[in-house]
């Protein structure tokens, strides 16, 4: 047991840490999920395009370009390139059954990982901060033993959140585009046969959840303050079992499925001293089996998962 | 009354999927405000001539809609061109709400007041419909998913109606209620419907005309009376 364990203090930073790694599950699990419901693949280079994304900015931001016009710029760069690839690369081989599209994304994460080596080295650098993230950046709450305080930086993430799940939330409930992708993702067929433009709707959520992996590891750079190749490596795993235990095709159970990892992973180790950091996650990982044994299907999920 | 000019002229339509050809050369034609209903046994053919109509499936030879060639063309291309598909098992979007799958019905329209105005127009034919219009649609009963499906496709304003095996899992007496209708729609509308059933004299008696399909093949057609009136060709090819 932790000595804190009835300390307000200590536990309400639990909290807004365990919110705020669950926020970075959650992006990373709404692009998977994105990609998943109108497609039933699994991008397994979701990660790698994202850390890609995060680069970009980091190469923008060296030209001079503000660090938020260069995430938009990287953002609207990464729709199109997932657009693309679901386009050029997936679409063709997906005629050919599953196993050659799960290898093709399995590639394109080496290549793509290779690529950022080349190019930008395998030493970590200077990440990104579009986020204020000085020592001074927060509110202080309460004094303490240990302090309370919430960063801008744990802020502007739940912000950020919040505003990619309301732009969600329009897009798929409120436009007929958004109606066409739902359709795509009920069924498939019979949306085509009502002359919904299916590999479009495909294509869509390829690139938004590229864009979308571009914040994540923007974010998640900034978090540690340091940007490398490998920088979403662990996260993309973390990302899978959010989308698991929210249902694979759920968007609101992707930003829960995140949010309760993030917790477990927090308070685990947080409370129980004797549990390290490295079996918060073996520990977050039983908890997502325990809840497949008795919701196949996750939380929100519509149907147990078959093709994965 | 049905005209005489066809609305479909179907020739020598070959279908394969992948390397397994299922239709080999076949000739049909629907005139305009016609029901025509295909018959055959499993594995005719019959639901992967709707599928070739369609463009779902590869396809040589040649299908004429008002004179335009849709074989080669894409499924959303072909819709644009008037032909509506009610496929096989409904194909309802369990998890959209009965409204919305209306209005996914008329995707490739752009005029929303004509849309609006529809999808109330088909209230009034069905109107369980709009009791459950905000009800998630894989709630409903087979019936209602039925109609659903119908009502749907006729979003589209097509030409012309696919049907296939509209009756498949429903009740004797559903079944019948949703024919009633579907014949009201021919009538009110002069919609043209290409039905496939399994039912034979529930279909002849509402069609105008029927084919019998084997093994890819048109093996017979002919006015559906006198289909239903030929007691060979009910016992060689409908088994009743």
């Amino acid at each position: 047991m932790s000595p804190h364990i009835g300390n307000v203090s200590y536990l309400l930073s639990l909290l807004t840490t365990g919110l705020t790694s669950g926020a970075l599950y959650a992006f990373v699990a709404l692009a998977i999920v994105l990609v998943y419901k109108t497609t039933t693949h699994i991008n397994l280079a979701q990660g790698e395009m994202a850390a890609l994304g995060a680069f970009i900015v980091l190469a923008l931001t060296r030209y001079g370009v503000n660090v938020w016009l260069a995430l938009v710029i990287s953002m609207a760069l990464s729709f199109g390139l997932g657009a693309g690839i679901e386009r050029g690369l997936i679409r063709p081989l997906e005629r050919r059954g599953i196993f050659p599209v799960v290898l093709a994304t399995l590639a394109l994460f080496l290549v793509i990982n290779a690529v950022m080596a080349i190019i930008w080295g395998t030493q970590p650098v200077p990440a990104p901060a579009p986020l204020p993230n000085g020592l001074d950046a927060k509110i202080d709450i309460l004094a303490g033993p240990p302090p309370f305080f919430l960063t801008y930086r744990a802020l502007g993430t739940y912000v950020i959140l919040l505003a990619v799940l309301a732009g969600l939330w329009l897009l798929l409930e409120r436009t007929k585009l958004g109606l066409g992708y739902r359709a795509v993702a009920a069924n498939r067929e019979a949306a085509q046969v009502l002359g919904i433009p299916v590999g479009r709707m495909q294509m869509l959520g390829w690139g938004i959840a590229a864009a979308l992996g571009t914040v994540a590891a923007v974010l998640v750079a900034e978090t540690v303050n340091t940007l490398d190749f490998n920088v979403m490596g662990s996260i993309l795993i973390f990302g899978l079992a959010a989308a698991t235990l929210g249902g694979f095709d759920s968007v609101p159970g992707a930003a829960v499925g995140g949010l309760v990892l993030g917790m477990i992973v927090t308070f685990v180790p947080g409370l129980f001293t004797v549990i390290e950091g490295d079996l918060g996650l073996i520990i977050a990982l039983a908890v997502v089996l325990v809840v497949l044994l008795v919701r196949p299907q996750g939380f929100f999920g519509t149907k147990p998962l078959e093709r994965v | 009354m049905t005209g005489t000019d066809p609305l479909l002229r179907v020739a020598g339509l070959h279908a394969a999927y992948r390397s397994v050809k299922v239709l080999h050369g076949l000739d049909l034609e629907v005139r305009r405000g016609e029901v025509v209903v295909l018959l055959g046994a499993n594995g005719a053919g019959k639901t992967t001539t709707l599928r070739a109509l369609c463009g779902m499936v590869d396809t040589q030879g040649s299908v004429l809609l008002d004179g335009v060639e849709l074989v080669g063309r894409s499924t959303e291309w072909i819709v644009r061109q008037g032909i509506a598909h009610v496929p096989q098992g409904r194909g309802i979007f369990g998890v959209l709400t009965v409204e919305e799958n209306m209005r996914a019905g008329a995707w490739g329209r752009r005029d929303a007041k004509g849309v609006d105005a529809d999808i109330e127009r088909w209230y009034g034919v069905f109107p369980r419909l709009a009791e459950r219009r905000r009800q998630r649609a894989g709630g409903m009963s087979g019936g209602e998913q039925q109609m659903l499906a119908v009502a749907r496709a006729l979003m589209a304003r097509p030409k012309l109606l696919l049907l296939d095996e509209p009756s498949l899992g429903l009740a004797q007496i559903v079944t019948r209620g949703l024919f009633r209708q579907l014949e009201e729609i021919n009538r009110d509308e002069g919609m043209s419907m290409l039905i496939v059933e399994q039912n034979a004299e529930l279909a002849l008696s509402f069609a105008h005309r029927g084919y019998v399909i084997e093994s890819g093949h048109i093996v017979l057609g002919g006015q559906a009376a006198d289909i239903r009136a030929d007691e060979g060709m009910r016992r060689a090819y409908l088994g009743y």
